[in-house]
């Protein structure tokens, strides 16, 4: 026997006043705190809870949880357990639902009242019982107005005098197929709270990482590239010999004084070279630790000691199936292209590669009508 | 390998670029500027190297190519560039900070071997930096070009013309026959290119040349209704296109033709 638990949250689109499918929270509140949503930390939560972790929307996440009561005790405790989880990364009005298949469980948590008869376990929860029979009782009384139907088959159901799931359960299926078509059909087996679809899990993206701390703490950002290219050469000949390549590389300096800081860099394309991924990944640092010098600390002090440095590298994936681009003969050389940029900034410096853009195509003088780009930035030439 | 420098060497074989314009195409003998070349635009200010750069670099992207512009000399009027036919989408507009290193950052594009053509604009004064460093510069792109099978089209002033000779595989002499009007307004002119120097074949073609200017591009469609020559020069205009000359002056007024006029 399944029992999947089903959260939803409030997102930007649940939290419009009346949008289809909204679930009444306030629309103010809601919609600040769906901004900062970081959908991915939180399903990373989850899979401290079971390996079957499926996000079906933005607002919708479901978790296998078949056979976890001996460990985690009763379905309610495991859906507070799943809510807290979620509540680590951000602080929303999540609803908890269990049922046999994803839309029951999805159903139940909408049916979730925010009524807490436990005290002790706070969480708005609604679990359809054990078994398809019970859970036909308890669905039978419930409204077609809960069936994720168009406007036009809900008039036909009101038309035909159906408002129950019940009612519309316990038609022939013909008969329903004749009237409603597939639609309805498919309606109807939800009705009877069956649905075939599977839990997807999801796959955990993977990241490789690598921290080495300095003792004694070094001098500047320049003096940390040996180690980094070091780092950066072991990652990448770990995932030649699984046929991987990072997509986005991520560099973390901790200062012995100051607050750490932070690059990230994306890839056009998977890329293992770590020679350049390492001496492109410093040239950001020095950049960014120098724009911070220049704002905050006073002139003629020094650098920051470097306490330590981290390496990631995610996004991995096969660089032989790479996908290039199929109706613009350009489109997938100009991405290798960027790639060769990047270096070209790195050895020349920044302010020298850009791409035009015509911006006021009617603007009276010719130099007005178009405006350079920096190449892969947003940043405008000065001139 | 014999074979590979027999392939090398045959023309054919070698692959082009198109320029954009096909008289200039069948001038050159290797049906466009050939791969892996440093091309001389050896012009007077004025005498179309620059529209000419331009129509060359839209037609490598017709082809799908991806081009750049080497700005040293500061000059590239992108709207422009737009008109006569470039993709802005897939051009490159690179801006160093000195001839020097506009020679430098071209041979880098060369090397990478995804950039099809570049237009390589050093302008008309002359760099400090002295100019043997900068033929020796220019030799080493050509060599990168031939790597990268990309074409470069060298611009650049006076000062450097006659240095950049020996190391350009192809150089064209660009001349200015007459101006091209319709009605009052001047939209293009008519150039006479010949090819002075080639590595690949033999030199000496000349080609007829239109080259419009910035608006001159968008009623070139519409020139072949309109080409009926009204105040020819009487040295440029064939004897048997004299008669179109006699069509009634009213009916010119109506039906303005394109104008050649004596340069």
């Amino acid at each position: 026997m399944t029992r999947i638990l089903a959260l939803i949250w409030p997102t930007l689109r649940t939290a419009l006043p009346d949008g289809y499918g909204s679930h009444r929270v306030p629309p103010d509140e809601a919609t600040d705190v769906a901004r900062a949503v970081d959908v991915p930390a939180m399903l990373d939560r989850l899979d401290d809870l079971s390996p079957r972790v499926e996000a079906v929307d933005r607002g919708v996440a479901l978790v296998d949880v078949t056979g976890l009561g001996p460990s985690l005790g009763d379905e309610r405790r495991i859906a507070a357990r799943a809510v807290a989880l979620v509540r680590e990364v951000a602080t929303l009005p999540v609803r908890a639902g269990v049922g046999e298949n994803r839309w029951l469980a999805v159903l139940a948590a909408r049916l979730a009242l925010t009524a807490r008869p436990d005290p002790a376990i706070p969480v708005a929860f609604h679990a359809f019982p054990a078994g398809l029979e019970a859970t036909r009782a308890v669905l039978a009384s419930l409204p077609l107005a809960l069936l994720p139907a168009d406007p036009e088959t809900r008039q036909r159901f009101a038309l035909f005098g159906l408002t129950t799931m019940g009612e519309l359960a316990a038609l022939p299926r013909s008969a329903v197929g004749a009237q409603f078509g597939a639609g309805g059909e498919r309606l109807q087996s939800l009705a009877r709270g069956e649905d075939p679809r599977p839990l997807t899990p999801r796959r955990r993206p993977e990241r490789l990482t690598r921290r080495v701390t300095f003792e004694p703490p070094v001098e500047g950002v320049g003096g940390t590239a040996l180690v980094l290219r070091r780092a950066c050469a072991e990652l990448c000949d770990a995932l030649r010999l699984r046929h991987l390549a990072p997509g986005r590389a991520t560099l973390t300096i901790d200062l012995e004084d100051a607050p750490a800081l932070a690059v990230e860099l994306t890839f056009p394309e998977p890329a293992l070279e770590p020679d350049w991924i390492a001496r492109l990944l410093i040239g950001r640092m020095e950049a960014v630790s120098r724009t911070r010098q220049a704002r905050d600390r006073p002139e003629g002090e020094g650098e920051a000691r470097v306490v330590a440095i981290g390496l990631a590298l995610d996004r991995l994936s096969d660089p032989a199936a790479r996908q290039l681009p199929a109706f613009q003969a350009q489109a997938g050389r100009w991405e290798e292209l960027r790639w060769s940029l990047e270096r070209l900034a790195t050895r020349f410096g920044e302010g020298r590669l850009w791409r035009a853009r015509t911006e006021r195509p009617n603007a009276s003088l010719p130099e007005r009508q178009a405006r350079l780009r920096s190449v892969g930035e947003s940043r405008e030439d000065p001139s | 390998m014999v074979g590979e420098a027999v392939a090398e060497a045959s023309p054919s074989n070698r692959g082009a670029l198109p320029t954009g314009f096909s008289a200039l195409d069948e001038a050159l003998r290797t049906g466009g500027w050939p791969r892996g070349s440093l091309a001389l635009l050896d012009a007077p200010r004025g005498a179309g190297a620059t529209s000419l750069a331009i129509g060359s670099l839209a037609a490598a992207q017709q082809a799908g190519g991806i081009v750049a512009w080497i700005d040293a000399a500061g000059c590239l009027d992108a709207a422009t560039a737009e008109r006569l036919g470039i993709q802005l989408e897939w051009l490159l507009v690179v801006t160093p900070s000195s001839v020097l290193e506009a020679v430098e950052l071209a041979g880098w594009l060369a090397r990478s071997g995804l950039v099809d053509a570049m237009a390589l604009d050093l302008g008309e004064s002359p760099d400090q930096a002295g100019i043997n460093g900068l033929i020796a510069g220019l030799d080493r792109l050509g060599k990168l070009l031939v790597r990268g099978r990309s074409v470069a089209l060298l611009l650049s002033g006076e000062w450097l013309r006659a240095a950049v000779a020996r190391v350009a595989a192809v150089r064209l002499a660009l001349e200015r026959e007459a101006w091209l009007a319709v009605g009052r307004d001047l939209v293009g002119q008519r150039i006479r290119a010949t090819v002075t120097r080639h590595r690949w074949a033999l030199a000496g073609e000349t080609a007829s040349l239109d080259l419009w200017f910035g608006e001159g591009r968008r009623i070139d469609t519409l020139l072949p209704p309109l080409a009926v020559p009204r105040e020819a020069a009487p040295a440029l205009l064939p004897a048997a296109l004299a008669p179109a000359v006699e069509v009634a002056e009213a009916e010119l007024e109506e039906q303005p033709g394109l104008r050649v006029l004596s340069a």
